[in-house]
């Protein structure tokens, strides 16, 4: 009967580890720091990981075909630079920066996919080059300056001042409240966005069949080829998907921090990276997937936002991160669930 | 010289007897020939001599001396050398000609740490030009032919001192020419004293090489020549007689028109210029050795390989079939041979790999999957099959290959079968499953045509109405069941008949 235990013990750890150790770590902060256990930190911690988990779905998407897409976060930072550039240095209406930042993300995932599928450059290279592409474009909107107002006309040769700015509606994207009442501060925009993707996109793997064939060609693509499926195109949407929600993450970045910052999207890369194979973690089930990436995501926050307020030097945090990244990864892939 | 003898030598895998009680004798400067049909154990017994496997049953001798050969070095420290049919794996594809020469010696501290590639160079230019084999050293091995390859791995064995070597299917992928150039050096070897093991499924060219002949058939020795006998005594030995109630009653039929035609398919060196047609209700066996062009001929009707500039007709009208999307939407759906790394999804349930390829039937607003009408169907399929065990929601992984072959199958019932294209679907399959299938295919049939790709010629001749014969690519016979005999068409698959 001891074998049986283990067994048991196992697979628990397997199945709830991640969310043991979430909701150990939520107590633990609750009663180590006063401010930890109320609804407004709550917002506050989903507020500080939407960027993070819309860009982590992203990549989510690229690890769900079997592939990976790095350039994520200088896609972010572009978008930060290109909508606020847009708004400020041209004066253009702030919903066609918008669009025209969605467009662009759209463009880089089909330049993506066509490294990756026409010229069968290994997607880690491939997404690795248009990284530094992308990165290379951001700088070069501005001349490498950052986007705020008042800033000078990079581009007019008198370098005249700039009389754009960004207007309140932007900055609701990323600073906004909504169900605001008396005794609450609402719930915080970004929030909202985040969870539409995350409902969204859960939706798509979990229930149609479009997420079906996306895991079936993440999971054997001749088979997945031989079957019927069009399995360019899925990989092709894979990596659109990818770069359209970091553009999106940007976008909220921008509006967040209401200027354009130059490499503002770069830590996010790591992040995203490291939530989506942390969800793999998240209930066993090895493979990546959009909740176990939000819990991930929530879980890297969580952590920061506890340690930060036990005023936990900054720069052994990532150490940190590593060490339950490892732990996590370590518990799934170790531990072997043999056959039923 | 040598004598490398073994006796009695058999192997056990759980519910298989792949080998048993096997003698063999390879004698130096002698070219032995090993031949047999698919399955005939003629891999298991090389595995054994180059102490692939850590146990067999029977015992092993070199010159009257036993040796026991567990693991690949205790082979290798015999003088027993292999070349492997996918020569490929046993070099290193970026690294230079004189680098795998020698690649050995960066294992050991033999030759000291220290590698220079001038001396690499100079030592491979002289030990190849001793050996008699002139190749590039300092050319990446990546950029050589696949006879050049064979070449390097034999010099290398030579410069072990090899006292036996194995060749393993060494023609199978070679032009003529360069077979031609192979039996040279074979002959060269046996000037050498080397004892040669030369298995091979194509009998022509046993005549050519070979000094004696042993027949393998179904794990035992069949047949064994002191030299070479008529080829059609070794086509007799290597034939199974068929057990009389593994194929279905053949029921008469009446062939309605024809519903595919296929004209010229021709695809790199591995098909040439095939044409043939089927008609609905017929079962049509393309048949011949391993490599003869079977499998490519399939993936082209499905659209999995580009057609170049062969033509193919659905019901008389020429169709442009780009994917397998394109195929199946005209009703062709192919079972794969490899149904674990082309056929199934192995970490989803059977449930899914069944529907996959009519999901879109189950779907509702927005495609999501309506589960239950989803599992219902699949349930439905795997009911006709007679999955085992009857549990859809069980990870494919975890069926016996019989029934993921019939996940495989079931899944193409659910469309509208016009032409369904089989790949060795009774590879690596029990009897008993076995028989089911044949029964599935003689049920499909009725409602469709059938195109089976078998290098089981019983299999063709048991149950096929029409039997193609494909050599190289070629196809060099057709014949209707009624006047199938086993034998010719074994003569003409292992080209002993023009």
């Amino acid at each position: 009967m001891k074998n049986s235990f283990t067994e048991r013990m196992t697979n628990f750890l397997l199945k709830y580890g991640v969310i043991t150790a979430l909701v150990i770590l939520v107590v633990f902060f609750s009663l180590s720091t006063r401010a930890f256990f109320s609804l407004d930190n709550f917002f506050d911690i989903l507020r500080a990981v939407s960027i993070l988990t819309i860009v982590a779905i992203g990549v989510t998407f690229s690890v769900v075909v079997n592939g990976m897409d790095v350039s994520v976060g200088a896609v972010t930072g572009l978008a930060v630079i290109f909508s606020t550039a847009m708004m400020v240095i041209w004066q253009i209406p702030w919903y066609l920066a918008v669009m025209g930042s969605l467009l662009i993300g759209v463009g880089i995932g089909l330049l993506n996919s066509f490294l990756i599928l026409r010229l069968r450059i290994p997607d880690l290279l491939a997404t690795l080059g248009t990284l530094y592409l992308v990165q290379g474009l951001q700088m070069w909107i501005t001349k490498g300056d950052a986007v705020y107002r008042g800033m000078t006309n990079p581009w007019s040769p008198l370098r005249e001042v700039t009389k754009g700015f960004i207007p309140k509606e932007f900055l609701t994207i990323g600073q906004g409240f909504v169900l605001r009442t008396e005794s609450f501060r609402g719930i915080p925009v970004p929030v909202i966005i985040m969870l539409c993707v995350v409902f969204s996109t859960w939706f798509l793997l979990e229930f149609t069949r479009f997420g079906r064939a996306f895991y079936a060609v993440g999971g054997n693509i001749e088979a997945a080829r031989l079957a019927g499926i069009p399995v360019r195109k899925y990989r092709t949407a894979a990596y659109v998907i990818s770069a359209s929600l970091a553009t999106l993450g940007g976008l909220v970045l921008a509006s967040r921090i209401g200027s354009g910052a130059v490499k503002a999207g770069d830590p996010y890369l790591l992040d995203a990276v490291a939530s989506t194979y942390f969800g793999f973690a998240v209930l066993g089930v090895r493979r990546p997937n959009v909740w176990g990436t939000f819990l991930g995501a929530v879980f890297v926050g969580i952590m920061l936002n506890g340690l930060t307020m036990l005023n936990t030097p900054w720069y052994i945090q990532d150490f940190i991160k590593g060490l339950v990244l490892v732990s996590a990864l370590g518990i799934s892939f170790a531990i072997r669930k043999e056959s039923r | 010289m040598a004598v490398l003898r073994g006796e009695n030598i058999g192997k056990e895998f759980p519910g298989v007897v792949a080998l048993s009680n096997v003698d063999i004798q390879i004698e130096s400067g002698k070219v032995h020939a090993l031949v047999g049909a698919n399955g005939a154990g003629k891999s298991t017994l090389v595995k054994i001599l180059t102490g692939y496997y850590d146990n067999y049953n029977g015992t092993i001798t070199i010159d009257g001396k036993e040796v026991v050969l567990r693991t690949p070095s205790d082979a290798l420290l015999n003088g027993i050398e292999v070349v492997h049919q996918e020569v490929d794996t046993q070099l290193v594809p970026t690294l230079t000609v004189a680098e795998n020469l020698y690649l050995e010696n960066f294992a050991t501290n033999k030759n000291g740490v220290m590698v220079f590639t001038s001396h690499l160079k100079r030592d491979a230019e002289k030990d190849l030009k001793d050996i008699g084999f002139p190749l590039p050293v300092s050319e990446k091995v990546e950029n050589l032919s696949l006879h050049e390859k064979q070449q390097l791995v034999i010099a290398r064995a030579l410069l072990h001192k090899v006292k036996f070597l194995i060749l393993d299917e060494p023609t199978s992928s070679l032009s003529l020419l360069e077979a031609e150039k192979l039996f040279d050096l074979v002959r060269k070897l046996k000037m050498r004293d080397v004892g040669i093991l030369y298995i091979s499924q194509r009998l022509d060219e046993i005549q050519l090489v070979a000094d004696e002949v042993t027949v393998l058939r179904n794990g035992k020795k069949a047949a064994h020549f002191d030299r070479i006998p008529s080829l059609s005594a070794i086509v007799e030995a290597m034939l199974d007689t068929p057990q009389g109630d593994l194929f279905p009653k053949r029921e008469q039929r009446n062939f309605e028109e024809e519903i595919l035609r296929v004209e010229n398919l021709t695809y790199k060196n591995k098909v040439n210029n095939v044409s043939f047609g089927v008609r609905k209700g017929e079962i049509l066996a393309i048949t011949g050795l391993t490599g003869a062009g079977k499998t490519e001929i399939l993936k082209m009707i499905f659209g999995a390989l580009p057609t170049g500039h062969g033509k193919i007709f659905l019901d008389g009208k020429p169709v442009r079939i780009k994917s397998p999307v394109d195929a199946i939407e005209n009703g062709i759906y192919l079972v794969p041979e490899e149904r674990r790394k082309e056929g199934l999804i192995l970490d989803k349930p059977a449930r899914e790999n069944i529907s996959i390829p009519f999901l879109r039937n189950f779907c509702g607003f927005l495609g999501r999957v309506l589960k239950k009408n989803e599992s219902y169907h699949a349930k439905t399929l795997a009911e006709k099959v007679r999955l085992v065990p009857f549990d859809v929601e069980r990870q494919a992984q975890y069926f016996s290959g019989g029934n993921q072959q019939k996940i495989v199958v079931s899944r193409w019932l659910g469309g509208k079968p016009k032409i369904l294209l089989l790949d060795e679907p009774t590879q690596g399959v029990d009897v008993g499953a076995k028989r089911e299938i044949y029964q599935l295919i003689m049920q499909i049939a009725k409602e469709s045509a059938v195109i089976l790709a078998t290098s089981e010629i019983n299999e063709a001749a048991g149950i096929a109405d029409r039997i193609l014969v494909i050599r190289d690519g070629r196809i060099v016979l057709e014949l209707n069941s009624e006047n199938a005999d086993t034998k010719v068409i074994m003569s003409y698959a292992a080209g002993v008949k023009p």
